[in-house]
């Protein structure tokens, strides 16, 4: 499979709200404050969203992020993924999803992305890459 | 991104189903009849019951798909599969594919994101990776060569 890099984002996050255990799992969202984004094709800061993190029994964590993103020219961009984050296999990956009704980035739309992901004391950083 | 190649998996598609006009595009479910997968560590068949393919047109032209399939490994173990996945390309090759012809999968965007869930000790390690695939629609059904995600 042929991927090339889309962008790098990297979020800031609050205080975590932990749910705690629900029948899924233990459920915590990690509110998104913020951060950056910056590829070859667009570039901007995240407005805000939040991840919805489900430990599973088997200390794995599935991920579940929204958030929008604003570029410096002042489209707005409606994110998604959903991932999987398994600390002892050291396993951080992520499949966004992109939504914008600005023609300019429509190309957005169309294509499929995976991201690899790290934590940071700071907040995750992704590195994105669009799937050719 | 650092692939491995996870399964070819080919699925055989009968009549679809055409619910037309919907608020978010025009909607065609395509039942799976079944199929086979073979990889470098597992293989077996697609149960038809509850495999198909949820397709929305969108007006954009884009191609939204939902399919989900129930896999039957050869020593027996279930394996659910869902996987999102989009199509796009060229008018002329869309309604090349539409007419049934076979065309090159390159000249097309045919991806998927495949995620599996199992209940079965040795296919465990299914529960926890991503995966990408290519499509290959061919007119008795698609062809997915599936990749984890290293």
């Amino acid at each position: 499979m042929n991927a090339r890099p889309l962008m790098r984002l990297r979020l800031t996050t609050a205080a975590t709200e932990e749910i705690g255990l629900t029948p899924h799992g233990r459920l915590s969202i990690f509110p998104i404050t913020g951060g950056s984004f910056e590829g070859e094709r667009l570039r901007g800061i995240v407005l805000g969203g939040a991840d919805w993190v489900t430990a599973a029994a088997d200390g794995t964590f599935e991920l579940d992020l929204r958030l929008t993103l604003a570029t410096d020219d002042g489209a707005l961009i409606h994110m998604t993924f959903t991932g999987v984050r398994d600390d002892t296999n050291r396993y951080f990956r992520t499949l966004p999803r992109f939504e914008t009704a600005a023609p300019k980035y429509a190309f957005l739309n169309r294509l499929l992305a995976v991201g690899t992901g790290e934590a940071h004391r700071d907040g995750p950083v992704h590195t994105i890459e669009e799937i050719l | 991104m650092n692939t491995r190649l996870l399964m070819t998996l080919r699925v055989t598609v009968t009549t679809p189903q055409s619910i037309g006009a919907v608020p978010h595009g025009t909607r065609r479910t395509v039942p799976i009849a079944g199929g086979d997968f073979e990889g470098p560590r597992l293989r077996g068949s697609v149960l038809p019951g509850g495999s198909a393919d949820w397709l929305l047109l969108r007006a954009d032209g884009v191609l939204e798909l939902d399919l989900r399939a129930t896999l039957r490994t050869d020593d027996g173990a279930l394996i659910s599969m869902r996987s999102f996945g989009l199509r796009h390309g060229p008018p002329d090759v869309i309604e090349a594919l539409a007419r049934g012809e076979a065309v090159d999968p390159t000249a097309y965007y045919f991806r998927t994101t495949p995620r599996f869930e199992t209940a079965h000790p040795a296919y465990a390690f299914l529960n926890h990776l991503i995966a990408v695939a290519s499509g290959d629609r061919r007119a008795e059904g698609p062809i997915y060569t599936i990749h984890e995600l290293l």
